[in-house]
């Protein structure tokens, strides 16, 4: 693995970003621009719920960012080069899988820090509601985990795209967004149907964001939901990689991926 | 020596078979053309030659290296240029370089970069985003991509598709002070006949995913027997006709003092003389000899 090849691909996403005003529109004003209309939607919510369920529900929506700054990232990224006719350029260089994923979620990482200290500004001076509450080690662990989500979901995606074409490129941008009412985001699980409410327990996030809630009660770390969400990960990380790999296999089997610039 | 040696190369989609069991060898410093018409199987040769296709059966070896054992080791050897695929059109010439050469763990990408748009006359486009380029202007750009790690071998798929004439031809002289300079060996594909006849050294011709023929471009031409001889006079078309008739040679008149004669290169002295004997003023005559386009043709349409 080299370190030079993972820094070529951050600074190529770096260019294109800078130049690229769809794209600082998706990472910076779309995410801040969310965060302010929930963070008006908690003060007018306030005065009939209470300040707690405020505080609760402008958290999930600042850490539902990192999930999607960090999937965005990786499978929009990759578009960018397919859009161009220069992916093939990129895999025909001697950068692995690896290095590839790593830089894209490196970068991931990096944009959703800056939509994270961004909206963590926003939602304390113009909201009441500080971030740092929750506590920075219960903080480092959320976003490692819905961090590593992002990750998974991304690879999978690309995997569809690699195997289909951009055919469905709409789902590195779309799909998650299905998953998120799912995910418990900004109310509790206990809302959600029973049926509804076994499929979120599936998912690694929806324990994040329970901790989360907890924690804007109580700031102790709730290490049974912290370690789920982790155990969860690994196996869903496993499954992404596996999923991953058999469909860009596929794809070069099938001839796909020398189709995807058309 | 080899620098590329292909073995029973076969890709199959489903139950098409676009690359049927072929085996050629790349040597050092030749250019090697790789012809045939649309769906005969070049550029699924190629992607499988890059890696991103896998083939069904076969071996690719760079270097006595197995490709698919020794990917990466491969890769920073070779390199590729297309006038189908592109750089990111967002992001700088400059941006665009500096990104492949640290892919490439190119060792001072800089001095390296200066050197190559120095060598291809661009350094004022360093700063120019990649999408504003003229087609000549972005062709240079991707030789200087594909030059940026040394690589010993080039795949070239038809770099000069789209490119007007001038600039093809500029390009093609590129790529003459390419192979010279660098001592590069280079597989290239192209439906232009001429181009492949003046660069390449040896030709493969592949139809329906087969190797039909290899040689040179000279030897191949060589196959096709027939020469056109088109010959203008002044007066005395019927004597023309029947001494051409009674010597047993194909011909038409194109016009009342024009005829085309098809027949065999070695007769074309005799054929001239015999009709100057028979007092006839000829105040042109044009000898086509067969070209490679002809070879092509003979070959595209026998299948």
């Amino acid at each position: 693995m080299s370190w030079k090849r993972i820094k070529a691909i951050m600074l190529h996403e770096f260019f294109i970003t800078k130049r690229s005003l769809e794209v600082i529109n998706d990472i910076i004003i779309f995410p801040l621009l969310s965060i302010i209309i929930f963070g008006f939607l908690t003060n007018y919510l306030s005065g009939t719920t209470g300040l707690i369920i405020s505080k609760q529900v402008l958290i999930g929506m600042i850490l539902w960012q990192v999930i999607n700054m960090t999937e965005y990232s990786i499978a929009v990224g990759c578009l960018w080069d397919v859009w161009a006719r220069n992916l093939t350029n990129i895999f025909i260089s001697p950068i692995s899988n690896l290095e590839y994923l790593i830089a894209y979620t490196i970068s991931g990482c990096v944009k959703s820090l800056i939509v994270l200290l961004f909206g963590g500004i926003i939602s304390f001076y113009f909201f009441g509601t500080n971030l740092l509450d929750l506590g920075i080690i219960n903080l480092i662990i959320y976003f490692v985990n819905l961090a590593f989500f992002g990750f998974g979901f991304a690879i999978v995606i690309l995997g569809l795209i690699f195997r289909f074409g951009t055919n469905v490129q709409a789902l590195s941008w779309g799909l998650i967004a299905v998953l998120q009412p799912l995910m418990a985001v900004i109310y509790p699980v206990s809302i959600l149907p029973k049926p509804l409410q076994m499929m979120a327990y599936l998912l690694p996030p929806t324990y994040v964001f329970e901790a989360a809630r907890a924690n804007v009660i109580d700031k102790g770390i709730q290490w049974q939901l912290i370690l789920m969400a982790f155990f969860l990960n690994f196996i869903f990380i496993f499954l992404a990689i596996t999923f991953f790999n058999f469909m860009f296999n596929q794809s070069k089997k099938t001839g796909q991926f020398a189709r995807l610039e058309g | 020596m080899a620098v590329l040696q292909i073995k029973n190369l076969t890709k199959q989609f489903g139950s098409f078979t676009a690359v049927n069991n072929i085996s050629f060898d790349l040597k050092e410093g030749e250019i090697l053309g790789l012809l045939g018409p649309n769906g005969a199987g070049k550029t699924t040769t190629i992607q499988m030659l890059l890696g991103i296709t896998t083939p069904n059966s076969g071996s690719i070896r760079y270097f006595d290296k197995d490709f698919s054992t020794n990917r990466q080791e491969c890769l920073r050897t070779i390199n590729y240029t297309s006038a189908f695929n592109a750089l990111q059109g967002r992001t700088t010439v400059w941006e665009n370089l500096i990104v492949f050469a640290n892919l490439y763990l190119v060792d001072d990408p800089k001095k390296k970069i200066l050197k190559l748009v120095d060598y291809f006359e661009i350094k004022n486009l360093l700063n120019s985003q990649y999408k504003h380029l003229s087609s000549g202007e972005k062709t240079r750009v991707n030789f200087i991509k594909a030059l940026l790690n040394d690589p010993k071998v080039i795949l070239m798929d038809e770099p000069t598709a789209s490119l007007d004439p001038d600039i093809a031809d500029k390009t093609l002289s590129l790529i003459e002070q390419i192979k010279q300079d660098n001592k590069i060996s280079i597989l290239y594909t192209s439906h232009n006949m001429n181009e492949i006849d003046r660069i390449c050294d040896r030709v493969i011709f592949l139809s329906n995913g087969k190797i039909v023929a290899e040689d040179t471009p000279i030897n191949l031409t060589k196959k096709i027997e027939t020469t056109t001889l088109r010959l203008t006079f002044d007066k005395g078309k019927e004597i023309i006709e029947k001494y051409l008739t009674e010597n047993k040679q194909e011909f038409e008149f194109s016009k009342d003092n024009i005829v085309i004669i098809k027949t065999k290169e070695k007769l074309v002295p005799k054929i001239i003389f015999g009709i100057s004997s028979e007092g006839i003023w000829m105040t042109d005559i044009e000898i086509q000899k067969p070209t490679l386009e002809d070879v092509f043709l003979q070959i595209s349409r026998s299948k």
